[in-house]
């Protein structure tokens, strides 16, 4: 049965994965507008010299990633998608996105961090997993272990 | 808003059960005796337990490589760095000067340049983390152990740093990662791991750079740019209002649960006051330094050639010519961290597209902190005649007796000028600490809040300690960053050569826009 759905979500980190995830959700969207690019940024850190001098808000972040998320839909021929920004923990965040949005399936790109970096990141697609409401397409790296 | 209120609410809990685990037991208010032997054991423990890794360290760090000449490997390599990077471009720290300053004053600065902060915003940031009571309290200590003469290679070391400090700026903002919302990570753990790559180093050469670098951070963070800073910040404030018994404690906890309001609650308007009431600060300070000057104008020539005389001919007690030249090293570098790497991480945030004009700006920071304020503090203890009267005390108290002998009611503007120098190096030793540990642990919410809650932990240690250990434990993990950041930024110096050799040349043509 080849794979289609509805509305997909499609997490962006702007790795060279995102790209393929793009691809990837293009081939099995029904349609283009119904595919949504989120992209969950960390909690902004209040020391950082940005926020304490700067006037790095979460505003100016938002406003900035929006502009990138444009530019990347525009370049993978995916002008029609949605974009969304969130702030918090990214599989988690992806999840309830899904939920809101009664989204049929989740296309995520698997990174592989291995040693600390997984412990404490764990995977971002192992969360998506875990608490996703639906279908999750988990793309496997080539050249993970 | 709502994200806001609930990190606060969690922060509020969380220091209320910290407060309450160490605090000392109730009963121990009735019977003095019980909780002193506690309270020591407690201290004696966690001493001894920093006195092995301080051993250890030590015998590394302060290993004298060259049989005739007692001076420490670790000064040996912030000399010989500083002394390089200034003869291999060229005396910057003097030819670059003026352009420092024209760029520091906004001169240069395009808004639309990636980065987040302005040139000046960017050196007031890292000023905050190293001015601090390495200006007050450590320039005192140098006089102590190392007498008159240390100030000469404090200075000198400071002039110095400022081309040790060009060269890691630059590299920090060449090596920089811009995110796509607009947030910079940057620092030596990026460059070395990047850079030495790009040099043909194995990977895992290249890493094993980073990581050390990014390790000795997360160290320093805790020491010098944390519990030395709450244990001299406890001690002036032991000083205005006596020896009150729990006082350390209560003090710590209230210092503690001021940081985390700005690391943990997220209250950024705390932190930005404070950054922004550094410089005047630092104004107010050396002000109050001229007028003692000028009004003790007549002992000026003396106290300068007491400086000179004692440099050239120490008294054997302050061990010798390299025993004076070892005390003014360490303390200067202890107090304008050039070398040590640690502005880079601030610098790499600033908003351009030429790395080697931040670096310029990065080069102003030693000159402030260690040929200003440094020496200001320094003729005030000696011309006060603090730094051989037994009365004065040590350290941070040894600077407000000498102070106060000139204008009396100094020391209420002199502790809040410590109290606030602690608190804003705090702040900005916290961003570093975490910038290092994220560059190992990833950025995630929980590896972050492990690092916070640790931070705040060593804020109460420094503040109820009183043992050398743990200041000795400051000082040695700040000198160990220089290690990997002198080495790597010594095989990387050719890259900042060629950037210097282009912009500086681009600049004699005029070919910069202006914008103010």
């Amino acid at each position: 049965m080849p794979l289609s759905a509805s509305t997909v979500i499609v997490p962006i980190d702007f790795s060279p994965a995102s790209a393929e995830a793009i691809a990837a959700a293009l081939d099995v969207a029904e349609d283009p507008s119904q595919i949504h690019l989120i992209h969950v940024m960390l909690p902004l850190e209040t020391m950082s010299p940005g926020v304490l001098l700067g006037d790095l808000t979460d505003a100016t972040r938002t406003a900035a990633v929006t502009k990138a998320l444009t530019e990347l839909a525009q370049k993978h021929r995916a002008s029609a998608a949605q974009l969304a920004v969130c702030i918090g923990t990214p599989g988690l965040e992806i999840a309830d996105y899904a939920q809101r949005q009664q989204a049929d399936l989740i296309i995520v790109p698997s990174h592989g961090y291995h040693g600390v970096k997984r412990l404490f990141l764990g995977s971002v697609a192992e969360r998506v997993l875990r608490h996703a409401p639906c279908r999750v397409l988990v793309l496997r790296r080539p050249d993970a272990e | 808003m709502h994200q806001a209120r609930t990190r606060l609410t969690s922060f509020m809990v969380l220091s209320l059960i910290s407060l309450v685990a160490f605090l000392p037991p109730a009963s121990a208010a009735e019977s003095p005796p019980a909780a002193a032997a506690a309270k020591q054991s407690l201290a004696e423990t966690i001493d001894a337990q920093f006195g092995t890794v301080v051993d250890a360290m030590a015998r590394v760090l302060f290993w004298e490589p060259l049989p005739a000449i007692p001076i420490p490997l670790i000064v040996l390599i912030l000399l010989c760095g500083s002394l390089f990077f200034t003869f291999y471009h060229g005396w910057l720290n003097i030819r670059g000067f003026k352009h420092a300053i024209d760029i520091t004053r906004g001169r240069y600065d395009n808004p639309n340049d990636p980065g987040e902060i302005s040139h000046f915003q960017a050196l007031t940031s890292a000023l905050s983390a190293t001015v601090g009571l390495g200006n007050i309290a450590g320039v005192a200590v140098a006089i102590q152990t190392g007498g008159p003469g240390a100030v000469v290679w404090m200075m000198l070391i400071g002039l110095l740093g400022m081309t040790a400090k060009f060269n890691e700026c630059t590299l920090a903002q060449v090596y920089r990662k811009v995110h796509p919302d607009g947030t910079v990570d940057g620092g030596p753990m990026y460059y070395l791991e990047i850079g030495l790559q790009q040099k043909g180093f194995p990977f895992l050469l290249a890493k094993m750079f980073g990581l050390v670098f990014a390790i000795f951070c997360i160290g320093g963070s805790f020491g010098g740019g944390n519990m030395f800073q709450a244990n001299q910040a406890t001690s002036a404030i032991r000083g205005m209002v006596g020896d009150v018994a729990g006082l350390d404690w209560i003090f710590g906890s209230i210092l503690a649960f001021l940081v985390g309001l700005v690391i943990i609650g997220g209250i950024k308007r705390i932190g930005q006051v404070t950054e922004k009431i550094i410089p005047l600060m630092c104004g107010i300070y050396v002000a109050a330094g001229l007028i003692i000057l000028v009004m003790h104008a007549q002992q000026l020539p003396a106290a300068a050639a007491l400086i000179i005389r004692s440099c050239i001919s120490p008294e054997a007690a302050f061990g010798g010519f390299i025993g004076v030249l070892v005390q003014g090293i360490r303390r200067a570098v202890f107090s304008n961290e050039a070398g040590v790497g640690s502005a880079a991480i601030a610098h790499a945030a600033a908003k351009t597209d030429e790395p080697v004009r931040e670096g310029m700006v990065a080069m102003l920071g030693p000159f402030i902190d260690t040929v200003v304020i440094c020496t200001m503090t320094a003729l005030v203890v000696i011309v006060s005649g603090a730094y051989n009267n037994p009365a004065a005390g040590e350290g941070v108290e040894m600077t407000r007796w000498a102070f106060a002998d000139t204008i009396n009611w100094f020391p209420v503007v002199l502790n809040i000028s410590v109290f606030l120098f602690a608190y804003s190096t705090m702040i900005s030793w916290s961003y570093y600490g975490e910038k290092a540990w994220q560059y190992i642990f990833g950025a995630s919410r929980r590896a972050v809040i492990v690092y916070r809650m640790l931070f705040l932990g060593f804020i109460v240690l420094g503040a109820i300690s009183s043992l050398e250990n743990v200041i000795s434990f400051s000082d040695l993990m700040i000198l160990s960053m220089a290690f990997p950041n002198i080495i790597g930024g010594v095989i990387l110096a050719p890259r900042v050569k060629a950037l210097l050799t282009d912009y500086w040349t681009r600049y004699r043509n005029n070919e910069f826009t202006t914008y103010a």
